[in-house]
């Protein structure tokens, strides 16, 4: 019994780091330009795409097809960001506004890069090379997957890493001027789009990094994997408090586990219908997220 | 409610026709282009499993996840070689589970929809 | 006009009831990525009524009509006091929810010897109302417009009464209204009522377009899509959602050269209109230069 509490505890949070890694790109993006990517996830599946193809055609190591991954979701979100994010500046929109056109333009290029990948690669499934081709790797009794370690200890690098970045360094300071007062920071000469492109940039690497683990993971990619991805990442950042880096990976953690235990408890088909009645009790009692709960600060509320 | 009353209207004029159910056995291979596929179709009667033959029948096919998205255009059966056999060539937008739509008319009027998975070879 | 084309029409008729249903809730400032769930119940409502219980079309879809606005009411109770993303979760949550409902839900009746009902995954099929009754594309088409061009006709003059204004008020600036005496709670939770109303209306016909239905016809790209055509199409007016649909359907029809690229097409296309068109083709500025030009139009 205990040993099950272990068993799904650690596969919960070996799930959740692929959900933390998820998370805090599509945060680095909300947080910093306040809007929503919807075209994250298809982004992070033209690298995976990307991979495989380079896989099939070439079959290089493991650390080439990592490198394709996060540079194909590069590239990829670089063009998003061009085409729905860079137009609708503050000009002549207001805040709000512009964070909707923004929205729905990533919507349409979702629907595009969706269907861009699979005309590239038709089949419904693909495999994918995993990270470690042995036997699983047991500490005492516990079951635990490479892969997902991989993606705990990536996770752990990334959110310190960013916040290195962002309170070491003076781009981070340029980025942190932006996202408190982002008429001052122009008025003091930080070149606003260009903070908001190099983020964008960021944050569409980091989400490949992550693609790039899961489908090691997986040891598969379908065209499944743009929206799943996408709304695993809202839903961890949601989760954990919008806009929040440890939030997101918070939630991301949070949302592994939920995941796990109510498989383990009540079954697969009930897996996902707890997952969002939890985001729904939250956000209906609590939407300032569980970061802000657990660290008890005056996060953004609706 | 004045919606309603016109619906209903609409609906008072047709008349009523036969409530036959049918049942059919769809067998789609695939064939040397991809995403084409032949099918070969029994129809018969739910109840009797008696074939249905003469009947008009078009083939339809749409994606359940996204509904009225990927419509692919109606194609007619030909007949088979046995009675109640019908045979139509269709051509998919992608690989994937599809609902087939199967608009019965001439003796009998029913539609069936049949879900198949289309995968690669 | 073929079978084929009033199909198409038919098609561009239902996800319009969809569409207006965003459309209301967006106009009274909240963006839902949900409202597909009411479609579904309206869907799985309706055929449960004709196919299972005989009833007929025009009752079933009033009992799904009921259904659809009370589920939306339920929802929106907990949920319209968040603005934003966190009420667009909140939806989308919500609308998965219902449709993992519906995959764990089986009830079915044995009709004429056959088992007739929703069967979870399986899914509802055989609710043959419509070819029982021996109605064809063209009038099934006719009842589809009909019923939306009622809808329509009941969104305009709403549109021009204080009620419309309110809500537009409750929209821009809920603030706002709140301190000009306006119960922004109860406007919102109606206009979620009536949204429910209308999607579940849409999905009462859909079902019996189809003769079947799936929990997985009422998934997150439904909803996302529906929120999609009234931001594209302009929030000016309720025929902006419609020009959003027919945009997008009509594209796939009209570009059958395009075969298998229209989503590239349609993802560019939008992507570049909304640049030049933020705010969507018919938005509240042209609207009003419309609306003006009419005027002055007729008063000359």
């Amino acid at each position: 019994m205990l040993a099950d509490v272990a068993q799904n505890t650690l596969d919960g949070l070996m799930l959740g780091s692929a959900y933390a890694l998820l998370a805090l790109g599509f945060t680095l993006i909300f947080g910093v330009l306040r809007r929503a990517n919807l075209a994250y996830g298809p982004a992070i599946m033209l690298g995976a795409y990307a991979a495989t193809w380079v896989n099939l055609s070439f079959r290089p190591g493991l650390f080439v097809l990592a490198l394709v991954t996060i540079a194909g979701a590069t590239l990829a979100g670089a063009y998003v960001e061009r085409l729905c994010f860079a137009p609708h500046g503050r000009r002549t929109l207001s805040r709000d506004a512009a964070a909707i056109a923004s929205m729905v333009g990533s919507f349409a290029l979702w629907m595009q890069l969706e269907e861009l990948a699979t005309l590239w690669l038709p089949k419904h499934l693909y495999s994918f090379p995993p990270l470690y081709d042995g036997p699983q790797f047991a500490v005492g009794p516990f079951l635990m997957r490479v892969e997902y370690i991989a993606m705990m200890a990536c996770a752990a690098a990334a959110c310190y890493g960013l916040h290195q970045l962002l309170y070491r360094t003076r781009f981070g300071l340029a980025v942190r001027a932006v996202v408190d007062e982002p008429e001052a920071a122009r008025l003091a000469g930080i070149n606003v789009p260009r903070v908001f492109f190099l983020v964008f940039g960021l944050a569409s690497a980091l989400g490949g990094l992550a693609g790039y683990l899961i489908v090691t993971a997986h040891e598969q990619v379908t065209p499944m994997l743009g929206m799943w991805s996408t709304f695993k990442g809202m839903i961890a950042m949601m989760l954990g408090g919008l806009g929040s880096l440890p939030g997101a990976v918070v939630g991301g953690l949070a949302l592994g586990l939920i995941e796990s235990y109510s498989q383990s408890l009540f079954g697969p088909q009930y897996r996902d219908l707890i997952a969002y009645l939890v985001l729904f009790a939250l956000l209906a009692t609590r939407p300032a997220g569980l970061w802000a709960m657990l660290a008890r600060r005056p996060a953004e509320a609706a | 409610m004045s919606r309603f009353l016109a619906a209903a209207a609409l609906l008072a004029v047709a008349a009523p026709a036969a409530a036959q159910r049918l049942a059919a056995d769809v067998d789609c291979r695939p064939t040397k282009h991809d995403l084409v596929y032949d099918c070969r179709i029994a129809l018969k009667d739910a109840k009797s499993g008696n074939p249905v033959s003469g009947a008009e029948v078009s083939v339809g096919a749409d994606m359940p996840s996204m509904p009225m998205a990927h419509n692919v255009r109606p194609v007619k059966a030909k007949p088979g070689a046995a009675p109640g056999e019908y045979e139509a060539r269709i051509e998919l937008e992608m690989f994937g589970e599809w609902a087939l739509r199967l608009d019965v008319r001439g003796p009998v009027r029913d539609v069936i929809v049949k879900k198949l998975a289309f995968r690669e070879k | 006009m073929d079978d084929y084309a009033l199909g198409v029409l038919i098609n561009m008729g239902l996800f319009s009831f969809l569409a207006l249903s965003a459309y209301l809730l967006l106009i009274a400032g909240e963006m839902s990525f949900g409202q597909q769930a009411f479609f579904g119940v309206g869907a799985y409502a309706a055929g449960i009524g004709t196919a299972m219980w005989g009833l007929s079309l025009p009752v079933a879809a009033l009992a799904a009509i009921a259904l659809g606005a009370i589920a939306a009411w339920l929802v929106g109770l907990p949920t319209l006091r968040l603005r934003g993303l966190y009420f667009a979760m909140a939806t989308l949550a919500a609308a998965e929810m219902f449709r993992i409902l519906f995959e764990l839900f089986h009830w079915q009746r044995s009709v004429d010897g056959e088992p007739v009902g929703p069967d979870g995954t399986q899914g509802f099929r055989g609710i043959r109302w419509v070819l029982e009754q021996g109605i064809e594309q063209a009038g099934y088409a006719a009842i589809v417009f009909t019923l939306l061009a009622l809808v329509l006709a009941a969104l305009f003059i709403v549109e021009r009464s204080r009620l419309g204004a309110t809500i537009r008020m409750v929209g821009e600036d809920a603030e706002l209204a709140a301190v000009l005496g306006v119960n922004v709670e109860r406007v919102k939770l109606g206009v979620a009522a009536v949204a429910g109303a209308l999607a579940a209306l849409g999905g009462a016909l859909y079902a019996h377009h189809n003769t079947y239905i799936e929990p997985r016809n009422f998934d997150i790209m439904l909803g996302v899509h529906s929120l999609a055509y009234g931001l594209i199409g302009g929030l000016g007016t309720a025929l902006g959602p419609l020009a959003g649909v027919a945009l997008d359907i009509g594209l796939l029809e009209s570009t059958r050269a395009f075969q298998g690229y229209r989503m590239i097409v349609f993802g560019g296309l939008v992507a570049v209109l909304l640049i030049v068109r933020p705010r969507g083709l018919l938005d509240e500025t042209t609207v009003n230069r419309i609306g003006a030009r009419l005027r002055h139009r007729g008063a000359r």
